[in-house]
This record gives C-alpha cells, sequence and structure tokens, in this order.
C-alpha cells in the first residue's frame, strides 16, 4: 500500500472503522511510513478532542416542572394520535351516522317515487297498484281512491286485472275492475 | 409495560435517556431552543409509536434515531432562514476579547462550532459514530442508510473536522 492510498484510509482507521483485512494493510504501511503515522494521530487527537469537548459542553436541559409537561404531553397526544389512527383505519358507522344514512337512503327513494309519478305515467282513477292493494309489489303510482281501498276485502273473483308494463322503465302497472265496473266513455 | 397500556411506565421508561437525547438534538441543532423541540417532539413521536418498536434494538438508539429525523426535518424546513441569519451574523465583526485569551468554555465551543462545517449528514454521522458512539451498522439504522454511505460521509467528516482544528486550534491539533 502506498501513502496516497492509505491516507485516503486514515479517517476511518483512527477510528477502527475499516474491516479487519483493511486495518491489516494500512497497519502494514504505517510500520514503515512516520509521515503516515504522524496523520493518524493527527486524526486521533482531533477526533478525541471534540469528543471531549462535546461530553463537557452544556446541554440544554428541561426543569422537572417542565420535564413532566413534556411527558404529559407526550402520553396524551400519543393516544390522541393512536385514537387518530384507529379511526382511520376501521371506519366504523356510529348510530348517529347510521341514522343520518337512512334518512338520506329514504329521502333519495321518496324524490324517485316522485320523479316517476311525474313522468306521464299517471294512471287512471281506478288504478291501484299491487303496492297499494294487498298484492305486495313496487310502486304506488297513485293513491287508490277510498272506495279501491276496500280492495283487499273484495272476493277475489269478483275482480278483473289489467297489467301494463313500460318498456323503458319496467314500472308495471296493474288495473283492477270490479265485476260490476261499467265503462260509461264507450256508451257515449 | 408502556408496550401492554400502562402509560405511567412511559416516563421512567424516557426519564433514563432524556439527557442523552437532549445532547444529541444540540450537537445535530447546535440551538438550544431548538435542541429543546427536537427531543420534545422526538418524546412525542416515540411514545405515539412505541407498538413499532423492534424489542431487539436498543431503545436509546432507537430515540436517537426519531431525534435525528426530526432535527433533520426542521433543519431542512429552516434552511433558508437560517442561511440569511448566519449571512448577517457573519458580516457583523466580533468583539475583541476581553479576556487575554479563551476560557475553558469558549474553546469547547469554538470546538464543536468546527461541526457546523459539515453538511447536515456529515454532521448526523459524525455525532452519531463519533460522539455517541454507535457502531456504523446502529448509525445506518439510525439514519435509513447504508453502512457504505456510513463510511463515505463519516471519512469526510473526519477530515473536515480535522482540518478545522488545525485551521482554528494549531495548538490543540499540534498537541501542546
Amino acid at each position: 500500500m502506498n501513502c496516497r492510498r492509505a491516507k485516503r484510509l486514515m479517517p476511518l482507521h483512527a477510528g477502527n472503522d475499516l474491516s479487519a483485512r483493511r486495518m491489516r494493510q494500512v497497519g502494514g504501511h504505517l510500520d514503515s511510513c512516520p509521515a503516515c503515522r504522524r496523520e493518524l494521530e493527527e486524526y486521533r487527537r482531533a477526533l478525541g478532542t471534540v469528543r471531549s469537548a462535546a461530553r463537557a459542553e452544556d446541554a440544554p436541559d428541561w426543569s422537572d416542572g417542565e420535564w413532566r409537561a413534556v411527558v404529559a404531553r407526550a402520553v396524551e397526544g400519543g393516544r390522541g394520535g393512536r385514537d387518530r389512527r384507529a379511526a382511520v383505519r376501521g371506519p366504523v358507522l356510529r348510530p348517529r351516522w347510521a341514522v343520518a344514512a337512512g334518512a338520506a337512503a329514504a329521502l333519495v327513494v321518496a324524490a324517485v317515487m316522485l320523479v316517476w309519478r311525474n313522468t306521464g305515467m299517471r294512471p287512471g282513477p281506478a288504478v291501484a297498484s299491487r303496492a297499494a292493494g294487498e298484492h305486495g309489489l313496487g310502486l304506488s303510482a297513485t293513491a287508490p281512491r277510498a272506495g279501491e281501498q276496500r280492495t283487499g276485502s273484495v272476493v277475489e273473483q269478483d275482480v278483473v286485472s289489467v297489467t301494463l308494463v313500460s318498456q323503458e322503465t319496467g314500472l308495471q302497472v296493474v288495473w283492477f275492475f270490479r265485476k260490476d265496473f261499467e265503462w260509461k266513455g264507450d256508451q257515449e | 409495560m408502556v408496550l401492554a397500556g400502562r402509560t405511567e411506565a412511559f416516563e421512567p421508561l424516557v426519564t433514563l435517556h432524556r439527557r442523552p437525547l437532549l445532547a444529541l438534538a444540540y450537537r445535530l441543532t447546535r440551538d438550544r431552543e431548538e435542541a429543546l423541540e427536537v427531543a420534545q417532539e422526538a418524546f412525542y413521536r416515540a411514545f405515539r409509536s412505541l407498538g413499532r418498536f423492534d424489542a431487539s434494538r436498543s431503545f436509546r438508539n432507537w430515540l436517537f434515531q426519531i431525534a435525528a429525523n426530526e432535527a433533520r426535518d426542521r433543519m431542512r424546513k429552516s434552511i433558508r432562514e437560517r442561511a440569511a441569519l448566519e449571512g448577517a451574523v457573519r458580516d457583523v465583526p466580533r468583539p475583541a476579547d476581553p479576556e487575554a485569551g479563551h476560557d475553558g468554555r469558549e474553546v469547547r465551543s469554538d470546538l464543536m462550532d468546527c461541526l457546523s462545517e459539515l453538511s447536515a449528514r456529515e454532521r448526523e454521522v459524525f455525532v452519531l459514530r463519533d460522539i455517541e458512539e454507535l457502531d456504523i451498522r446502529e448509525t445506518a439504522r439510525a439514519l435509513g442508510c447504508s453502512s457504505a454511505s456510513v463510511r463515505v460521509n463519516l471519512s469526510k467528516a473526519r477530515r473536515k473536522v480535522r482540518d478545522a482544528i488545525r485551521a482554528r486550534h494549531p495548538h490543540l491539533e499540534a498537541g501542546r
């Protein structure tokens, strides 16, 4: 090893931070080179001087009261931090959110029903949907009149029904006619 | 115990490391107020991150890692203001020393000011390895870099420190 290479490795050699093989190589050179030995000593002295100065230096510190406040802040802040992270990781719907979500869904359904009701598919006065009667299906296009509300109490064979299906929306409208229903329009 | 949720055990645990952590923060920042803030934030982050602490590691070194990261973040944020301030201070001529020579405290302060010759990374490596005496591997782990990178920066840092002492304190360098 020559001086140039030894000097390049000298800073690390001074702190024993080279591999064992490198340490041996540099050590072999130092045995025969007083100039490099002086340089090594210079590095070691500089490191020792700075280390001693650092040890003797007055570092800042807290008073006991300040220290307790620092620890309290760390603990309290840390707890808060964990809670926030937990909330992010596990989105749990609290009851008030569930109620709000339910109300919002109901509003949306009501709005959709209103739109459908006003799209020109208004049924005739005798119409009752299956939902309005006791047939249990779908939307109510209009409220049945007082007379039709008794549909459920009418004997089934006394009723005739006609079903209309919209090809665009799939909406089904069922017309129920009493057996004794008379369509006066044709007679006029 | 802290990991098990006993927060009252946190204080005795960190009290052991209070002064070393403050000293490290001060050596990295060279500013007393900044050091107090860095250390405070390090304790805060440490408590929050206790669940991620690898128990096979030294707790002190783990705290050092957090503090070094915090100090680096703060220095990055304030680097422009700091540069402007230091420039202004340099332009002001220092008053002559009323004493005939330096007392011990001034010499120590001057010696530690040699660290200002180093880049941020070099200073971190130098402080952790040569003053706090972490080994190369722990230093690399604390700084989130490779051992090779630590060696490169450490070599540069030691050379700069040696040169600074040679220039500022030739009597110390000569061993007198």
